[in-house]
């Protein structure tokens, strides 16, 4: 295949990777718990710091503990240790950690190779939309009728919050994490990413956070809601401090992530490779990449806050000691903002792609495209006290946050101008990721629209803390984010497995979830139009009628994700066979075999043009 | 677009497991850094706005002081058998002192002479090419970096606790001044921490050779992120030393 | 390979011009039939204003899905195989600049009418509002009328009187929200915050905490009266003496 994997001296030359052939997901678990407890025995025993709330500190150690011994388990640890001893990988090593020879197992370890890391990041948002979903499931059963049926009050209040969490780790990562990762470096021409284990420890450390979030239910739960206001989230139980540490792990995570990516997309970019020849796909995941980075941090130090508050009795959001819970609104929103484009923007991104390869045109508008998500990128830094409209912080703001806020309908509105700019004139090819793509534009329409109203502050001041902004964001994240994940995840899938995801689930699939997202969500319009607020384990009988529609139409959107789920089991290994370029596409991860190789290019490319050019002959070539 | 064979490809392996040049991965590591650094920079940043914050509020008037009892002369165990007696007194408004400034200044004035340190350290290693005098010099900053830890840990502390009891719900508590100084302090630990680690990386480093006069990249990595950490630590203690009662 | 522009775009216009009719229909329709009865000026502007946002968002929205309905009719590849080159149009800067100007006109529209409302709403203050002191603890609603002794769990007011609300909480945020009056606020442990408005209907409405506070959030809910101001001052003299 390539000369550069080939060792001709293998039988000289050292093994590569050292400790790390023995270090996979297992050993990461083990030393976790072994480590977990560990910290629960230094609180336990031998930390008192004289306040009656040991609890909590006990908890945090012992989530350090698992947050350590997992890092130690899997590897993360190892470059490191190795660099402050002066012992730098060899060759031999890095093949190592890229995964070379070793089958399957390779993903189940601290693999460095980026198209590995895709895969894993397949199967964890796959695995956080299952867990999310199944509470989603959970919740809106309890909801069926007014009253208590299957689950008490306590419960119902925590499953609303680790629902509300698990799927927005799940859709952070849902379009950036897999084909930021396996895609976007061979998009670009590079061997992989700018700093390969680093790739790894986001991946791993995701892992690790998803692991004490989803830990939470096994400890109380979280009754705070997932925007765990300052004063009640002082109030609650030990699930709080697993919330708390797994943001902080989190964060890290998603920090290492937006490094990698920025510089790779910015630093190893094939020659000819100019930032107007970049396909939109990348000038996406880079902007993503970029609010990321500047809007996690935020959400680090408000938890971190709210951990010394709970463990040494500090007083940040705590009103009697002098606190103030608007301290926590204010740093969750300046993240909670950005963090929703953080989530929109690679799903968009993706569509313009796709919009381009099927109706078989240029993406219309690709500068205009561009200056849409940067624009979107940087207004959603100044936005974020809409949230806090009717909270009382600062009344006299409001305005300004009003103008800010509604600006930004000019540029979401640009991107229907690209989507559908790019697919009038064009001969579009009505295969899956086109299917999913319709969707989207529908959906997005009315989540854009429920927003203008919330932004409006005498309409919020009705709406907010309704099942109407419930309404609007699930328009956003199921029916518009989670469309245009499934459209990606279509479109590249036979990149990834060689196969096309099935044609037929995926419509069935398609027709379920829509049909079902309309039913669930526009009668939520209806049920907070009505007035009822949102979190609320059981409702008055005014909203009886819309609950139970909402509840039969998310049954429906269940029906239709399973079928989707069976689609991806069954192609993955048995779908109908595709070649390395079935969507006869001109960016470069559509120009390499399929799988494609260790280091993506035999040779470097050289690029002339960017990837918009349909030429007749080309094609029939 | 067209993938046309290459005249000149970056293919051909360049030192120990790397496909590109020194200056090329010197080049993307140093725009990693920075992209690190501008996360730090809003981490702390977060972390002035919650200063600042907390004294714009002083919500109930409290930002120095609260009531309850002078924590810090008894223990817990002596507070909690008080109040399970009922022989405590009313509480008492509390003020708690501002932390010492000067011991602020000379952890920052520790932070900035172990950035001058190293990147003294550095220049001379590019010049003279003497990397067992290098490797002293890159272990004098990760010591001095422990030594404000050391005071940083004295100020920690210092940090006056106050004895509440409210409603039969006892703990020792801090002022929202103290608390987020709490959280700057565990920042200055935690960045000096690191930067002890790297000081004493390129230290064992330049002792096997890895790092020399011609290998000195890393060490400007490392004296970039240590630069910010200087600077992080002057702006913070300027704030913290000057904007502290409320008038 | 290309159908005549004018014949197809003639469909598109038709389809635009119903769709936007349907979305004016729903616009007029559906605040109507679903907010809460209004029975205050706050609230009257918030079905007014929906109702016209929904009307100015109908072409918007429209226009997208008579887009992709056109795309779906007339641009689809029904061959087999892979489809052709189509046109390989990359820019259209009428269209660009025509858009950019519609939505800017649009977004400051909405702007100008919500400021505007906004001001409105804060410049309304009287000088003599009646000022109700409102508490939540979880998980009730107390009610208490400075300059009286009156401390109670269901909220009367008086007709056409302008009302101000100091909102605090004993505990955690609470949402304080007067579903028919179209006002909330959060009450905060520490911090008064203040809303106002002027009820301006008779008879009975809700009150409900919209910020999620805890076990029995969904419980918190009190009844308000609004009453004519003779009854308003027989209630409050009617009322238990509480020190």
């Amino acid at each position: 295949m390539t000369t550069t994997l080939e060792h001709t001296a293998t039988a000289a030359q050292p093994k590569g990777g050292g400790l790390a052939r023995h270090q996979n997901a297992g050993t990461a678990i083990v030393c976790g718990v072994v480590l977990a407890y560990v910290g629960w025995l230094i609180g336990r025993k031998l930390l008192w710091n004289g306040s009656d709330n040991w609890g909590d500190e006990v908890t945090v150690l012992t989530i350090t503990g698992w947050m350590l011994g997992f890092w130690i388990g899997i590897g993360a640890f190892n470059a490191p240790f190795q660099w402050l001893l002066g012992r730098d990988n060899t060759r031999a090593d890095n093949l190592y950690y890229a995964g070379e020879h070793q089958g399957r197992a390779r993903y189940w370890k601290y693999t460095t190779d980026h198209k590995v890391v895709g895969v894993q990041y397949i199967i964890v948002t796959m695995g956080l939309l299952a867990i999310g979903g199944v509470l989603a499931m959970a919740i809106r059963t309890e909801l069926i009728t007014p009253g208590t049926h299957f689950v008490n009050q306590q419960v119902y209040n925590s499953f609303i919050a680790i629902h509300g969490m698990v799927m927005i780790l799940a859709l952070i990562v849902a379009v950036a994490g897999p084909w930021g990762n396996f895609v976007m470096p061979i998009m670009i021409g590079a061997r992989d990413m700018a700093f390969p284990r680093l790739n790894a420890l986001s991946l791993w450390t995701l892992v690790s956070a998803a692991i004490v979030l989803v830990g939470t239910l096994a400890v109380g739960g979280l009754p705070v809601g997932w925007v765990v206001m300052g004063t009640i989230s002082d109030q609650a139980g030990p699930g709080m401090d697993f919330f708390a540490m797994a943001i902080v792990i989190f964060t890290v995570s998603t920090t290492v992530a937006s490094v990698n990516l920025i510089t790779t997309i910015l630093a190893m970019r094939t020659k000819g490779m100019t930032l107007d020849r970049l396909p939109i796909f990348v000038w996406g995941t880079m902007i993503t990449a970029a609010l990321a980075l500047y809007a996690f941090p935020f959400f680090f130090i408000a938890e971190a806050n709210q951990i010394f508050d709970r463990t040494t009795s500090t007083s940040f959001y705590v009103a009697a000691g002098g606190g103030t819970s608007w301290l926590q609104a204010n740093l969750f929103w300046l993240m909670g903002h950005p963090e929703v484009y953080v989530i929109l923007i690679p799903a968009v991104a993706a569509l313009f792609e796709i919009s381009s390869v099927m109706a078989r045109k240029p993406v219309f508008s690709y500068r205009t495209a561009v200056g849409a998500m940067v624009a979107l990128a940087g207004l959603s830094a100044v936005v974020w006290a809409h949230h806090m409209f009717t909270s009382g912080w600062a009344p006299s703001l409001g305005g300004p946050f009003m103008v800010t806020t509604e600006l930004i309908s000019i540029p979401t509105g640009i991107f229907f101008l690209v989507l559908v700019g790019t697919l009038w004139r064009g001969n579009v090819w009505m295969k899956l990721p086109t299917v999913w793509m319709f969707g989207f534009i529908f959906n997005f329409i009315i989540g854009g629209v429920t927003g203008i109203y919330l932004s409006d502050i005498p309409l919020d001041e009705q709406l907010h803390g309704t099942m109407f902004v419930t309404a609007h964001f699930h328009y956003i994240f199921v029916g518009s984010v989670l469309f245009g994940a499934i459209a990606a995840l279509a479109y590249w899938f036979p990149k990834v497995s060689g196969r096309y995801l099935n044609e037929f689930m995926g419509r069935i699939s398609f027709w379920l979830v829509f049909i079902g997202v309309q039913i669930t969500f526009g009668a939520m319009f209806l049920s907070g139009l009505k007035g009822m607020p949102r979190r609320d384990a059981s409702y008055s009988f005014a909203f009886e009628h819309t609950n139970f529609i909402s509840t039969m139409g998310a049954y429906i959107i269940m029906a239709g994700m399973l079928v989707l789920l069976g689609a991806v089991i069954t192609s993955w290994g048995h779908g109908e066979p595709a070649g390395p370029n079935p969507w006869h596409a001109n960016s470069l991860e559509w120009q390499v075999s399929t799988p494609p190789p260790l280091e993506n290019f035999d040779v470097l490319p050289v690029i002339t043009e960017d990837p918009y050019h349909f030429d007749e002959a080309k094609v029939n070539a | 677009m067209s993938i046309d064979s290459p005249a000149l490809d970056d293919t051909h392996s360049h030192g120990e497991g790397q496909h590109d040049s020194p200056e090329k991965i010197d080049g993307r590591e140093r725009l990693g850094v920075w992209l690190f650094i501008g996360a730090d920079v809003v981490t702390v940043g977060a972390l002035l706005f919650t200063y600042l914050y907390l004294r714009a509020v002083d919500t109930s008037g409290h930002w120095m002081s609260m009531y309850g009892y002078k924590g810090s002369l008894h223990t817990y165990e002596y507070w909690f058998n008080a109040a399970a007696n009922g022989t405590l007194k009313s509480p008492t408004l509390i003020h708690v002192g501002t932390v010492s400034a000067g011991l602020q200044w000379v952890v920052a004035a520790i932070t900035v002479v172990s950035a001058a340190v190293l990147w003294t350290g550095e220049k001379s290693l590019r010049a003279k090419k003497n990397a067992k005098s290098f490797s002293a010099t890159a272990l004098l900053a990760a010591l001095l970096s422990i030594a404000g830890i050391v005071f940083s840990a004295v100020l920690l502390k210092d940090l006056p606790q106050i004895f509440v009891s409210i409603n039969d719900s006892n703990t020792m508590s801090y002022t929202t001044y103290d608390s987020a100084m709490m959280a700057l302090l565990a920042s200055t630990i935690f960045h000096l921490a690191v930067l002890a680690f790297l000081g004493l990386g390129l230290s064992i480093r330049a002792t096997r050779g890895v790092v020399s006069g011609d290998r000195w990249y890393q060490v400007r990595l490392v004296r970039y992120f240590w630069v910010w950490v200087a600077i992080s630590s002057v702006v913070a203690t300027l704030i913290t030393t000057t904007i502290t009662y409320v008038h | 390979m290309d159908n005549p522009p004018k014949r197809s775009l003639q469909s598109f216009y038709w389809t635009w011009g119903i769709l936007t009719a349907v979305g004016v229909g729903l616009s007029l329709w559906l605040p109507r039939r679903y907010l809460p009865e209004a029975m205050s000026n706050d609230a009257n502007l918030t079905k007014t204003t929906m109702i016209l946002f929904s009307i100015c968002a109908a072409p918007v929205a429209s226009g997208v899905y008579a887009g992709a309905l056109h795309i779906l009719r007339h641009y689809r590849y029904r061959g087999e195989g892979v489809p052709p080159a189509a046109p390989q149009i990359r820019e259209n800067t009428k269209l660009l600049v025509s858009w950019l100007t519609a939505s800017a006109i649009l977004t400051v529209f909405v702007l100008v009418w919500g400021l505007g409302a906004l001001a409105a709403e804060n410049n309304s203050a009287s000088s003599n509002p009646l000022v109700v002191n409102v508490t939540g603890q979880q998980w009730v609603w107390t009610f208490s009328y400075p300059g009286t002794h009156v401390v109670s769990n269901e909220l009367y007011l008086p007709e056409n009187r302008e009302v101000e609300f100091h909102v605090t909480s004993e505990d955690v945020t609470h949402g304080f929200w007067l579903v028919n009056m179209g006002v909330q606020v959060d009450a905060n442990p520490g911090v008064v915050t203040t809303i106002h408005t002027t009820p301006d209907k008779m008879g009975v409405f809700e009150v409900r905490c919209e910020q999620f506070c805890g076990l029995n959030h969904a419980f918190m809910d009190a009844i308000g009266y609004v009453v004519t101001p003779q009854q308003f001052s027989s209630w409050l003299a009617a009322q238990p003496q509480r020190a």
